[in-house]
């Protein structure tokens, strides 16, 4: 359990770590927390030759109001987000999704972007950060890009990042009047999600639904929006048939996986109910 | 001569002496301890579940000059011997060479195949990776019931002809007349799968050889020293062993038996390259090869009456042992410890069949087969409660064994010393209003609510027998020990403390604290002067075959052992004292470390001013008495007979003293998801006299949530091709504090009639009854849907698909 041999990096500034990653792109990881790398390296499951260290990077740890935007970086731990007043109060469901990732430990030191960039298929926050139409910056040579949640993850530990690029902040819309939830089924308390729903939405007086997001998590081989709930929600009553109908729709054009913890027909089902519950939750804030 | 008393100290909760040490991180474990010119190992495992091994090309690692030994199975093959079968392989027809490391084929993915001794952990790690082997894989064998039907899909053992290895029978009565005039027949099939109980230290070993001596040192967290000690004499053929046992992190079984393979190679490393070899396993390494508790496949019948009697037992017992065939009857012989439960039947048969598959070879765990059997008889009991439509304790209460029954002789010859079930069955139904519950119960149900409530009950069995596996195997030869036996040393030091050194290692279950509580409360002085010599050294311990951190055999063995010695140490202290101030030994008194004569204020001596004489002072001491204040005392249990060896009607005494408890889980299951919350775990438990009531709650909070935990989910999954998929504490799905319900207890003791203090056994209580508990309070709660409980692990997967079924 022991890594194999790399060469070591921590660059000062968010500059030099861009330049070594150009300089090693095809032989670089880059670390952060740490929390998702080195199990792999300690397993030997990954072998970087070079490890680029951004941990100290001051410059992207940070949680910010920036104008109609909620803006954090990338070295923010989930800690930071699970506890920050701003987060709290302006888009609860990051806190919600936050404090259930792993146990003490792992929110100390995992970050924000580092998880959002691993991009684990039983990774809480991406269900998250799908349902809040959340933007990603990626920071490489020739500056800076966009790139919106709904297309950042391609598929399981792969995300639209191209190899010289890092992921700088994530920054997430600051909406008023909506409600939210965050459920997950986990074998233990700090296990990963074998099935975790980010939902939030806005409903009327009268209980009409104005608008969903759903987000899920740990379904399929990357976290996917459920649109087809959506679709079948907006503008419609949200009462218990209604719910129960348009949550059966989650799994809609996607391959639930088959590991240990669940069969593709299990975690349908668990899809399922945790759409339902993780609405009734929401509606219940 | 005064009396001693030796209850002065016995039943409290003394403050715990290694508690503070082993929780601020100063316990000494094997891997704290670093030799000079110590050398790093790492084995080599195999990547397949069954494979032929055609060669090993380590010539790269071996030539490189940070690499000083690598072991392949030639190595094996040339420089080891293979260990003698042990009493778990003697029913074998044809004797099989195991050695420590594969030679010519792997039978289970992370077998072992080869090592390496390298400057460092990481060089080891590197040099690994250059090490080809070439494998010609086989078909793996992952089934027991194909073997059971002849379709091997290869053969494990050329030389058995068929991966089913065993199969033998045992009967007590007559349970052929039992079915025969039973009212009715109740049959059901049941099984429980393969886990662990994880510990937190894995396997560790340093072993060091000096040519110059030939005495070879072995440093490892072993629960049972005799283990090694033969393993290194069988397999290197070296008489002069010496095994150091520091503090265990967590043993439960999994530091018996497969650790003897990984000593035995790293001592081969150690003696080829000529310096100390460290080994620290993974903790994938030991998900996949340290040893997993046997997957047992039940198919139970009960002879019964219509008023609930049952009158016969009968079970075929199928065993899926793993790919070894060291340990293939071990969790059928140890049906025979509670082969009865706590019931009075006087006719059962056994039918065991023993299947080698390509899977981890299988090793004691807490309990080892007892769990199994107690699940068999609590399972099948509601089931008669179900035909019958009677409530289940009801007819627990109709078979129990009674207290005036005790001593009480069970069909298969064990002896329960003392006790009162039905008085723990009643407490347990009284403390959590039985009545009430039920109605509670059926209130919730109408709003959509599924509680459950399971009622069991077990008996805890302590003390092993070392001839027990002889009733299995009545042509075995030689005895591989029988009864027990094992030692401790006190010695009273020249400034007046007390050293004492014990026969077993100690995997932290607070020996320190409790073997001071018995000797102080026997010399007259407080706990507190007291202390345990740590860490278990073989050649300076009394040790015997009972000294094993195993078999619940600490209380009676070791405090056995400790009472013994002390009270010779009293008496010679009271010798010495009586000589020094004059007195008769008969008429002293011994309070607080000081010898006093009573009436005579002023003649009294300090134990420092009698250590001091009896070490510097020869002119001090009386005649014809040794000097020094030492003694050493061999325990045996003096009640052993009859039935201590068992002859042809193989009745045997499996264990000597036979606590029990009795259990109520009350759960409550979402039907949606399947997932089982405990929401409440209450034990009433008569664990004999307790000497100290934090040790035994704690043993009995540890092994509940551990039997809870394998019940709701913890576990070991294999894919057909025998790749383990659980190699992750994640995966493998242990419950953690937030899962595992608060565990209230209740002492309810019965002194053993058999141990000088009453004492019975606490260290496997609580896992033994525990995975029934839960599986009678699901199928409770499941009612409403018709979900019968039969196979464990109960995953919220597992339950949601036993209510889809049942809906079907």
């Amino acid at each position: 359990m022991i890594p194999g041999a790399f060469d070591y990096h921590a660059p000062a500034s968010l500059e030099e770590a861009l330049s070594l990653l150009s300089a090693n792109v095809d032989d670089a990881k880059v670390l952060a927390g740490g929390q998702s790398l080195l199990p792999l390296m300690k397993l030997r499951l990954a072998k970087p030759e070079v490890i680029i260290d951004i941990g100290g990077l001051a410059e992207l740890n940070y949680i910010r109001e920036d104008g109609d935007h909620i803006a954090i970086g990338a070295l923010a731990t989930y800690t930071d987000l699970a506890e920050s007043e701003l987060i709290l109060d302006r888009c609860p469901l990051l806190a919600q999704a936050a404090v259930v990732v792993g146990d003490v430990q792992v929110r100390n030191r995992g970050t924000v972007g580092g998880g959002l960039a691993h991009a684990d298929p039983a990774e809480d926050l991406p269900a998250a950060v799908l349902a809040l139409d959340a933007e990603i910056k990626a920071a490489g040579p020739d500056g800076e890009r966009w790139i919106p949640a709904s297309e950042f993850f391609i598929t399981m530990l792969t995300t639209s990042l191209m190899p010289e690029e890092l992921l700088t902040e994530i920054r997430v819309p600051a909406r008023d009047g909506y409600k939210s939830s965050y459920q997950k089924a986990s074998r233990q308390a700090a296990g990963f999600a074998i099935v975790g729903v980010a939902t939030c939405l806005k409903e009327s007086a009268d209980g009409t639904c104005e608008d969903i997001a759903i987000g899920v998590t740990g379904v399929g081989d990357v976290a996917y929006r459920a649109e087809q709930v959506e679709a079948a929600l907006r503008g419609r009553k949200l009462d218990d048939s209604a719910i129960a109908g348009a949550a059966a729709l989650v799994t809609g054009g996607v391959d639930p996986i088959e590991d240990v913890n669940a069969t593709p027909t299990y975690r349908a089902h668990l899809a399922r109910v945790y759409v339902e519950r993780t609405i009734q939750a929401a509606r219940a804030e | 001569m005064a009396k001693a008393d030796p209850n002065q100290y016995v039943g409290l909760a003394a403050r715990s002496k290694e508690g503070p040490r082993l929780v601020t991180g100063k316990g000494r474990y094997t891997d704290d301890f670093t030799e000079p010119g110590m050398l790093q190992a790492v084995f080599l495992r195999s990547p397949h579940a069954h494979a032929r091994i055609l060669g090993v090309d380590a010539q790269a690692a071996l030539s490189r000059p940070d690499v000083f030994a690598v072991v392949t199975p030639e190595d094996i093959k040339r420089d080891t011997k293979p260990f003698r079968p042990g009493r778990y392989a003697a029913g074998l027809k044809k004797p099989i060479a195991e050695y420590a490391g594969a030679v010519d084929k792997v039978r289970y993915v992370g077998e072992p195949v080869g090592a390496v001794a390298a400057r460092d952990r990481s060089t080891a790690e590197d040099v690994l990776e250059s090490i080809a082997v070439d494998y010609e894989i086989l078909p793996a064998n992952t089934d027991v019931h194909k073997a059971m039907a002849g379709e091997d899909a290869s053969l494990i053992y050329d030389e058995l002809g068929a991966n089913l290895a065993w199969q033998g029978t045992l009967e007590y009565g007559d349970t052929e007349k039992a079915f025969r005039e039973a009212d009715r027949v109740v049959r059901e099939d049941l099984k429980i799968h393969r886990y662990s109980s994880t510990p937190l230290e894995p396997l560790a070993c340093i072993a060091s050889y000096d040519r110059f001596s030939r005495k070879l040192t072995v440093r490892t967290n072993t629960q049972v020293p005799e283990n090694i000690y033969d393993a290194l004499r069988d397999a290197l053929r070296i008489d002069d062993i010496r095994v150091i046992i520091p503090d265990i992190g967590g043993g439960f079984g999994q530091k018996i038996h497969l650790i003897r393979k990984y000593v035995v190679i790293v001592a081969l490393l150690a003696i080829k390259s000529g310096r100390p070899v460290k080994w620290i396993e993974d903790r994938n390494e030991h998900m996949m090869a340290a040893g997993h508790a046997c997957e047992q496949h039940f198919d139970v019948e009960a002879a019964v009456k219509n008023d609930g009697t049952v009158d016969g037992l009968r079970f075929k017992e199928i065993d899926d042992v793993g790919g070894s065939i060291s340990t293939l009857t071990i969790h059928f012989t140890n049906k025979l410890n509670n082969l009865s439960n706590t019931y009075k039947v006087q006719n059962i048969r056994a039918d065991g069949y023993s299947v080698v598959t390509n899977r981890c070879p299988v090793i004691p765990n807490r309990g080892i087969g007892k769990p199994g059997m107690c699940y068999i008889w609590e399972r099948i009991i509601d089931r008669v409660a179900q035909d019958l439509d009677m409530d289940p304790s009801e007819v627990r209460f109709k078979n129990l064994v009674q207290p005036e029954q005790m001593p009480y002789t069970t069909p298969n010859g064990n002896i329960y010393d003392s006790g009162d079930y039905p008085g723990l069955l009643k407490r347990a139904l009284e403390k959590v209003d039985y009545p009430a519950l039920k109605e509670e119960q059926a209130r919730e149900r109408e709003k959509g609510r599924y509680l459950g409530v399971g009622v069991v009950i077990g008996v805890e069995p302590g003390g092993r027998n070392a001839a027990r596996d002889m009733a299995i195997f009545p042509e075995m030869k030689e005895t591989p020990g029988s009864g027990g036996i094992n030692g401790a040393t006190i010695k009273l030091e020249k400034n007046g403390t007390i050293a004492l050194y014990l026969g077993s290692p100690n995997c932290g279950q607070a020996h320190e604290t409790t073997t001071a509580q018995v000797a102080a409360g026997i010399l007259g002085v407080s706990p507190d002067v007291i202390s345990t010599t740590t860490p278990f050294d073989s050649d300076v311990a009394p040790w015997g075959v009972a000294a094993a951190n195993s078999g619940n055999n600490f209380h009676l063995y070791d405090i056995g052992s400790i009472i013994g010695a002390a009270t010779q140490l009293r008496e010679k202290v009271l010798k010495v004292a009586g000589h020094i101030l004059d007195a008769e030994p008969a008429d002293l008194e011994i309070a607080d470390g000081v010898v006093t004569v009573p009436g005579f204020p002023r003649r009294k001596l300090t134990f420092a001013e009698l250590g001091k004489a009896a070490y510097n002072n020869q002119s001090l001491l009386p005649e014809g008495i040794d000097a020094g204040l030492q003694t050493t005392f061999y325990y045996t249990f003096p009640h052993a007979q009859p039935n201590m060896v068992p002859g042809q009607d193989r009745r045997v005494r499996a264990q000597f003293t036979f606590g029990a408890g009795a259990h109520v889980a009350i759960v409550e299951v979402d039907p949606r998801t399947g997932k089982v919350e405990v929401l409440r775990y209450l034990i009433v438990g008569d664990n004999g006299t307790i000497i100290n009531p934090g040790v035994v709650d704690g043993q009995i909070y540890g092994s509940a949530a551990h039997g809870i935990a394998v019940a709701l989910g913890e576990g070991f999954v294999y894919d057909d091709e025998g790749q383990l998929l659980t190699i992750t504490l994640t995966d493998y799905g242990k419950c953690s504090t937030a899962e595992t319900p608060n565990v209230e207890v209740e002492h309810a003791p019965s002194p053993s009639k058999f141990t000088p203090l009453g004492q019975k056994a606490a260290g496997e209580g609580a896992a033994i009854p525990s995975p029934a508990a839960i599986a009678s309070a699901v199928e409770n709660a499941l009612e409403p849907f018709g979900v019968k409980i039969r196979h464990l692990p109960l995953t919220p997967e597992r339950v949601w698909q036993l209510i889809q079924e049942a809906q079907a």
